[in-house]
């Protein structure tokens, strides 16, 4: 069945059409999908060496297991994800190893150092549960067959992620003193880049094929409303402060600080004394990458050339 | 490094039926056990697989990933 025409093929996936293979898909699906697909390996993909050089900071051998645990599933999940992309006509390999740093297409918030372990257990509580708001919206309403069924595994286990992440943050914020400041530190630091993360504003937002598509159901404020409406009782519930509150005339949380925002990466701090900025100085940060961009990708890329040449010699040996 | 596909099928109870679970690349047939089986660890699997993708024959349909192969796998 070949479908040529995009307004045809839009229709029959509004009225329920699952997509199934490469051939069903007209020009425009697979490009939607591709970027889509693209953005959630290459984050899957960043987030571990970002967890993992965080995870020398573990206090125990049993934090350093769930620590390496959470790697591992996160390269899984960059697996599957570049694997569906090799089924519709990408390369895994130029991808993972033929991209330089800034190509990726991760989040702004994956180009930041974790420094302590509060840092990556705030990373669990508030960057996996956007990745669980952001991958459960696809899993209800993506058109997309092969993967809707690779999102069972994966959301099994950001589920695991982020109850690592909120035990530890209970833990850390009960415990009061310094261990409460430290969490404090990276909520101050996080909360923003995760807001910012959902990326702008319904009102702002130029049309997308990925609503049509249904390569997603909710829209990015919707999506913002949804995570907030787990983090902010959560944080509030251990006495930690966070820049947003439940407004319930409107029914909807409410952020208390100029957004969008400039951010410091040097001091892991927002800059709130001047005001509201553009989406575009935002849009020209993401795009200049953060600290550790170059340094995250090169620790994925360094040893493929090598092993891969020795064992090309082999072969001709 | 010349990877191959391999699709990772595998029941969770007895009784169950054989699933198509997903899929890893590896240099070869050991390697792909391993990583099958560190991989998908989402479960307690009463029984896991996997299979070249190349050697699996379609049978009623032209498309999607497994249409590439036509079984001509070594």
């Amino acid at each position: 069945m070949a479908l040529s025409n995009e307004d045809e093929l839009k229709q029959k996936i509004q009225d329920g059409y699952i997509i199934e293979s490469r051939e069903e898909m007209t020009e425009g699906y697979r490009k939607a999908l591709i970027v889509q697909l693209t953005v959630q390996a290459d984050t899957e993909l960043m987030s571990a060496p970002a967890y993992w050089m965080a995870a020398r900071h573990a206090p125990s051998t049993n934090t350093q297991v769930s620590a390496h645990a959470i790697i591992q599933d996160e390269l899984a999940h960059a697996n599957i994800a570049y694997r569906l992309l090799e089924d519709i006509g990408e390369s895994k390999e130029q991808l993972v190893y033929g991209r330089q740093p800034h190509e990726f297409k991760h989040p702004y918030g994956f180009d930041q150092p974790l420094d302590n372990w509060a840092d990556l257990v705030v990373a669990n509580g508030f960057f996996d549960r956007a990745g669980i708001t952001l991958l459960s919206d696809v899993y209800q309403n993506t058109s997309y067959g092969p993967l809707k069924r690779a999102l069972v595994k994966v959301d099994m286990e950001e589920t695991f992620h982020l109850r690592h992440g909120e035990v530890w943050m209970r833990r850390l914020a009960k415990a009061g003193g310094e261990a409460k400041e430290v969490v404090q530190c990276s909520v101050d630091w996080m909360f923003p880049m995760t807001i910012e993360w959902f990326g702008l504003p319904d009102d702002l937002k130029r049309h997308s094929g990925q609503l049509d598509y249904k390569l997603k159901g909710l829209s990015n404020d919707e999506l913002r409303q949804v995570w907030m409406s787990s983090t902010v009782p959560l944080c509030e519930e251990l006495g930690l402060n966070v820049p947003a509150h439940f407004d319930s005339e409107t029914e909807e949380y409410v952020l208390d600080y100029p957004f969008p925002c400039e951010y410091d990466a040097a001091d892991k701090r927002w800059v709130y004394e001047d005001g509201e900025s553009t989406w575009d100085a935002v849009f020209k940060r993401w795009k200049g990458r953060g600290p550790m961009n170059e340094i995250y990708v090169e620790s994925i890329q360094r040893s493929r050339r090598d092993v891969g040449g020795w064992l090309a010699e082999k072969r001709q040996a | 490094m010349i990877e191959r596909v391999y699709d990772v099928f595998a029941r969770k109870h007895r009784g169950d039926q054989l699933a198509h679970i997903g899929y890893v690349d590896a240099l070869d047939d050991e390697m792909a056990r391993v990583y099958a089986w560190k991989t998908y660890d989402e479960e307690n699997w009463f029984e896991m697989c996997v299979i070249r993708r190349s050697n699996i024959i379609p049978v009623n349909r032209q498309d999607g990933p497994f249409s590439g192969s036509r079984g001509e796998g070594e």
